[in-house]
């Protein structure tokens, strides 16, 4: 069994290394996911961080520069936040009042976020909606969920 | 119709529930009539299933939209090819799909030539029947295909258009084909442990099932990820999205089984791990279901939220908990009479090295997957995992693989001597060093893409010296000519030269990935009509913006000449289109192929006076990556090939039961 037992001590270290690769990976290319109250209030603490955050779009404050490919917007939640978004990249298609935006990237300046990626988020996911019924309040209620559990598991 | 098509679903459930029972009880009591009864029945839940399928293609056909499922995924101008593919646009229509297929295997075993008279069938005939019942469950009572509006609407909701597209047609089907295939070799394994008899008829048959489910899997990542690559937003031809890794995880287990089991074969070890692998590999694949259908992670891909998940991770864990049962209480059988490793340099060692790469990455990718969540239960914080981290912890472990993959064909079996070692390696070495120190001189610089390529060189090398050496043994015997030779050589070891064909295909998509992640140039450019966009080596121009109306949709569109280095190569039309049912348009990008790179061109904003905003992407050899593919369809359908030579199925040696 001698020669068995070597080849298991082999296997052992690879299975090791292979656990210290994941552990090694985890923390750097892992972002974090906060609500805008929770990043707004400690913006300074999350400046290098990867984060990822979820708003409701102002239609109005939108601002887009063709030449330099600049998107400029505002987003809010449902307590009254206001945050500043730029982001340099063309708009995402279905870019209109009270849709979900899922920024990520960094809040590098006070008050605004720069945003590598913009995407919308609807609540019917692949599932038929009217569009007649189309409701941003259901919008609303739907960006107050995942915060609400967070809070719940703190 | 409405009764017609329910009823398919309830009395395929009493059968399936009826031909499990008859079946158990033929089984305990031995009564071979019973067994036959509990057969029958199998077919005609065949013809339910069949029906319930028929039935579903025909209303969505014709657009009968008091049904749910036929309004809420289909409208009347849809094209009719869409119309059906409807049919696995929602979680109910998707299942009644996987229950079908799942049928159709039971049958295709419970009344195969090579199992006849065989004391397995039965038992795997109840384990899949076990599964049949929970979906037929699933779909009488949770997720119904056929329930009725109250008020009948004048018109269907319509199908996503993100799901118009041909990758619709094929992807869903052969995934499917793929996860229900790895509830076979589940089924065979825990009959085979049942009957306390794991032999070669158990090995060849299980391998067999395996190919053709890993073959099928195989297929549906592919067709996903030429699909996600030309659809805008789905992150390229593989995101690390929670639901390819849902389709991922089994396949990499699958594949470790496939090597794994070959040293069960010669040497009689490693039967235990064997099992595990296959019971996690059919796990994996409900695991996957319940992250689709729960909406506990966010994708692409997720279906609405429902409690469907749920019942999908309780099936999960009675089908794990049940199949441990059955290992633990066989553990004494299996740990008896194992073989012995003879040198640490062997085939043996370099598959035991490759199977636990193989489940490396698999545990990779479910922790990358299931982090989110364990670190919102446990710390609070909800955190993102995207494709770095998967890409730090897979590249370098698929690297490795492949290494090993390189090196494999010049090991031998029981032991490899050093000077054997060495008479094989020296000169693929040597090469392949040549190979990276030219690829240096000639610009490639990034670490990563060197140390790939150049392993991938190895393999290249090895794999041809196996071809040619076999071919030279042959033809000193039987002095054929060249290609009669190769021919025969191959046909005469299927299973052996499948596989090489395989490993090749998946070195040429490993030249693709290396190749589109490490040298791909992207920018974002607003042009004026009639101006151009140069980047590299292209330039294109842009000539015209139109408008046009295809059914209720309109299109916009650029027309846009393409030259590479002054040369005209072609005409692309990226566009935009707005439908009149779904209030997000979707871009169709423009795209120029060719082996050395793909040209990427999407039409992203436009102003009224023609000015638009482009975003243009070079991908280096990505062809490759659809070319090995191919390869690996074409090596694994060569390997469970019924050839000349290889009709000999090993004659079943277990006990022997009164009932088969």
């Amino acid at each position: 069994m001698k020669k068995n037992t070597i080849v298991m001590l082999g296997g052992f270290i690879i299975a090791g290394a292979i656990v210290f690769l994941l552990m090694a990976a985890t923390p750097g290319s892992s972002g974090i996911e906060l609500t805008m109250n929770q990043l707004l209030e400690n913006q300074e603490k999350h400046k290098d961080d990867f984060v990822t955050v979820e708003g409701l779009l102002i239609e109005e404050s939108i601002k887009w520069n063709q030449d330099k490919i600049e998107l400029k917007f505002d987003l809010k939640d449902n307590e009254g936040n206001l945050m500043h978004v730029i982001h340099n990249g063309t708009r995402p298609d279905n870019f209109s009042e009270g849709v979900i935006v899922i920024l990520q990237g960094a809040p590098t300046k006070k008050d605004t976020f720069v945003a590598e990626t913009v995407k919308t988020r609807c609540p019917s996911k692949y599932e038929g909606e009217d569009i007649e019924n189309y409701d941003p309040e259901a919008h609303k209620k739907l960006l107050d969920q995942p915060p609400a559990e967070t809070d719940q598991a703190k | 119709m409405y009764l017609f098509a329910n009823a398919t679903i309830y009395v395929g459930l009493a059968l399936a529930i009826y031909s499990l029972l008859i079946i158990t009880l033929g089984i305990s009591t031995k009564n071979q009539k019973l067994v036959n009864s509990g057969k029958g029945g199998v077919i005609s839940i065949l013809v339910c299933a069949s029906m319930a399928m028929l039935s579903l293609f025909y209303l969505l056909t014709t657009s009968q939209f008091q049904y749910e499922y036929v309004s809420d995924y289909t409208s009347s101008e849809l094209p009719i090819i869409y119309k059906l593919t409807a049919l696995w646009a929602g979680n109910s229509g998707s299942l009644l799909l996987w229950t079908f297929f799942l049928v159709l295997y039971t049958v295709m075993i419970a009344f195969s030539r090579k199992m006849k008279g065989n004391p397995m069938v039965p038992y795997i005939s109840a384990i899949l029947l076990g599964n049949i019942v929970f979906f037929f469950l699933v779909l009488g009572f949770v997720a119904k295909p056929f329930v009725l509006l109250d008020q009948v609407p004048i018109e269907g909701h319509g199908l996503n258009p993100m799901l118009q597209n041909p990758g619709m047609i094929i992807h869903p089907v052969t995934l499917y084909l793929g996860y229900v295939g790895l509830a076979i070799p589940f089924a065979f394994a825990m009959a085979a442990l049942i009957l306390k008899n794991v032999d070669d008829f158990w090995i060849k048959m299980t391998r067999r099932w395996t190919i053709i489910a890993w073959l099928f899997l195989s297929l549906g990542n592919i067709f996903g990820g030429q699909w996600a690559y030309t659809e805008l937003g789905w992150g390229g031809y593989w995101a690390w999205d929670p639901v390819e890794n849902a389709s991922f995880m089994p396949w990499l287990t699958a594949t470790a089984f496939l090597h794994s089991v070959m040293i069960q074969e010669r040497k009689n070890m490693l039967k235990i791990w064997n099992i595990g692998l296959i019971i996690t590999s059919y796990a994996l694949t409900l695991f996957g279901t319940f992250l689709v259908r729960s909406g506990v992670l966010t994708s692409v891909h997720a279906f609405a939220n429902s409690n469907l998940g749920l019942y999908f991770l309780i099936f999960m864990g009675i089908a794990v908990i049940g199949a441990l049962y059955v290992l633990m209480s066989r553990y004494n059988l299996l740990k008896r009479s194992a073989g012995e490793f003879n040198s640490y340099i062997s085939k043996e060692s370099s598959f035991l090295i490759n199977n636990l790469l193989l489940v490396g990455a698999a545990f990779g990718v479910f922790w990358g997957t299931v982090f989110p969540l364990v670190s919102e239960a446990v710390r609070g914080t909800k955190v993102t995992v995207g494709m770095p981290f998967f890409n730090t912890v897979q590249a370098p472990i698929l690297l490795s693989m492949m290494f090993v993959m390189a090196v494999c064909p010049l090991l031998a079996w029981q032991k490899s001597s050093l000077k054997n070692l060495k008479k094989n390696f020296l000169i693929p070495a040597i090469l392949a060093i040549v190979a990276m120190a030219l690829m240096i001189v000639l610009g490639i610089q990034k670490a990563w893409a060197v140390i790939g390529f150049g392993v991938i060189v190895l393999l290249f090398i090895t794999h041809f010296l196996e071809f040619y050496r076999g071919v030279k043994a042959r033809r000193k015997m039987t002095k054929e000519k060249v290609y009669l030779s190769i021919y025969r050589l191959m046909t005469k070891n299927r299973r052996r030269y499948g596989g090489y064909i395989v490993h090749i295909g998946i070195a040429f998509i490993a030249m693709g990935i290396i190749g589109s992640q490490n040298y791909d140039v992207q920018t974002m450019k607003t042009v004026n009509l009639g101006d151009s966009i140069e980047v590299k080596d292209y330039r294109i121009n842009y000539e015209r913006l139109d408008q046009k109306r295809e059914g209720i949709n309109d299109i916009v569109y650029a027309e846009m000449t393409v030259f590479r280095n002054g040369k005209r190569i072609g005409n692309i039309q990226p566009e935009k289109v707005f439908y009149g049912n779904w209030d997000q348009p979707s871009s169709e990008v423009g795209l120029i192929s060719s082996l050395k790179e793909d040209l990427y061109v999407v039409l992203s904003d436009w102003e009224d006076d023609g000015k638009a905003t482009f975003i243009v992407k070079i991908n280096p050899m990505m062809t490759w990556l659809w070319i090995g593919s191919f390869m690996i369809v074409i090596g694994s359908l060569f390997a469970v090939w019924n050839g000349k030579y290889q009709n000999i199925t090993p004659r079943y040696t277990g006990v022997r039961k009164e009932v088969s």
